[in-house]
């Protein structure tokens, strides 16, 4: 992560990472909100850059334009069963990428200090904070093993194909479990030498502040909510 | 740990046993939700959620002793549905759904296995909420969804009529119990000896 500082202040991202829910993957508004919708897919990316992240940005610019092309090229031409299957790939990939990527992008520029500073900012609870905050730093941790697991399960034969696939709930999920619980134990034990086992008001030294970049994006969401809202009663 | 025991209030070790166990129950979840684009897989996501959702579950269920833990897994689920574009509805339910769940296991006093097969059968009915948007709002739900296609549409509409609400709510609840049961074999046949529990 480095000593690298974001463009944004954490609970600006948060507020994106919304605003793309609503908005794009939810898709509130319907047509009318069109145009927003193209800018709010075209943010993600811009963020990505922004914060030097250029595979993410290429890989995701490279599926964007795969399904555009599928979508105006090839689909007019197909029919039937295949041409359901492909309007349903191509709303998936467009509907789901920008909030995806969106949310990559808070993930990998976002510390946890950064995000426990943000959230103690906003007077949320301790006690939604503190699960969320291992529950993010854990995710990873949790994939890596199952990542593991599987391919030690492959080795054995328990996979689709192989032959075993009734065990594939016990064999896998099981270990999986057991890893991540004995993992989650220590992950435990080292906080609370950190001092998250007191109730005293922790200190954080992390600084956020909201920037020029952050208004910005706001007055743009309050524009966005507007419209919205007079679609809505229009 | 004896001078923390008998204060009922969460502390530390607690809130990150959410945290991580919230994190597993959500990835393990997620494997099988990834499939909901199948109009008959989308009947099925809460169904499926409450029968591999319950061997995490109760393996947590064994930390929890304290009110509030079961509650707080609850709105984080909701929450998290949220995010991934559920509407808030989901919110609503998770809220109301942790709190029976809190209920049912509390008057078991944290130790019944039993009430725990039961409170397996009622927490995933959080995912139940994802649902509701589709019959509440049944014509918003398709207008901002026409890119799905109209087969779609018609694939989904003929899946759901109103009546089929009741039996979703059932067949989760159902599965719930039996995600719990199999969760309960296998809490005695392979967390015990590993020490976890």
């Amino acid at each position: 992560m480095g000593t690298y500082k974001s463009l944004l202040d954490p609970r600006t991202k948060l507020l994106l990472v919304f605003v793309e829910a609503t908005f794009v993957l939810a898709t509130m508004g319907g047509e009318s909100m069109e145009l927003f919708r193209i800018i709010f897919t075209v943010v993600p990316f811009m963020l990505l850059i922004s914060s030097k992240r250029y595979k993410t940005c290429i890989i995701g610019l490279m599926v964007l334009f795969i399904t555009w092309a599928l979508e105006y090229i090839a689909y007019p031409h197909m029919s039937g069963m295949l041409s359901y299957l492909m309007l349903a790939v191509i709303t998936v990939v467009t509907r789901f990428l920008p909030a995806y990527l969106m949310g990559s992008y808070v993930i990998q520029t976002t510390t946890v200090s950064e995000f426990k500073a943000a959230m103690d900012k906003m007077h949320v609870t301790d006690k939604l904070t503190i699960p969320m905050c291992v529950m993010f730093r854990f995710f990873p941790t949790v994939r890596e093993e199952k990542d593991s697991i599987n391919a030690a399960m492959r080795m054995r034969g328990i996979a689709f194909g192989g032959g075993k696939v009734s065990k594939m709930l016990e064999y896998r999920i099981v270990p999986i479990i057991s890893c991540s619980a004995k993992i989650g134990e220590e992950l435990s034990a080292s906080a609370l030498t950190r001092g998250l086992g007191k109730t005293n008001r922790r200190t954080n030294i992390c600084k956020i502040g909201f920037g020029i970049w952050d208004y910005i994006v706001f007055i743009f969401v309050a524009v966005t909510v507007i419209y919205w809202i007079y679609g809505v009663f229009r | 740990m004896s001078k923390t025991e008998n204060t009922s209030k969460l502390n530390g070790r607690d809130l990150i046993n959410i945290g991580i166990y919230s994190a597993i129950y959500f990835v393990i979840v997620m494997v099988f939700a990834m499939t909901g684009l199948i109009p008959i897989m989308l009947m099925l996501l809460s169904s499926m959620v409450a029968v591999f959702g319950g061997i995490p579950f109760m393996l947590f269920l064994t930390k929890v002793k304290k009110p509030g833990m079961i509650f707080i897994m609850s709105v984080i689920m909701g929450i998290l549905m949220f995010v991934t574009g559920m509407t808030w509805m989901p919110i609503v339910v998770s809220v109301i759904t942790g709190i029976i769940s809190e209920i049912i296991y509390k008057s078991g006093n944290y130790q019944s296995i039993s009430k725990a097969v039961l409170t397996c059968g009622v927490f995933p009915l959080w995912a139940f909420g994802n649902y509701l948007p589709l019959f509440l709002q049944r014509d918003q739900y398709f207008a901002d969804r026409t890119e799905y296609g109209q087969e779609y549409a018609d694939a989904v509409m003929k899946l759901t009529p109103n009546w089929m609400i009741i039996v979703l709510l059932v067949l989760t609840f159902v599965c719930g119990i039996v995600g719990g049961l199999i969760g309960k074999k296998l809490l005695k046949k392979h967390f015990e000896k590993a020490g976890i529990v």
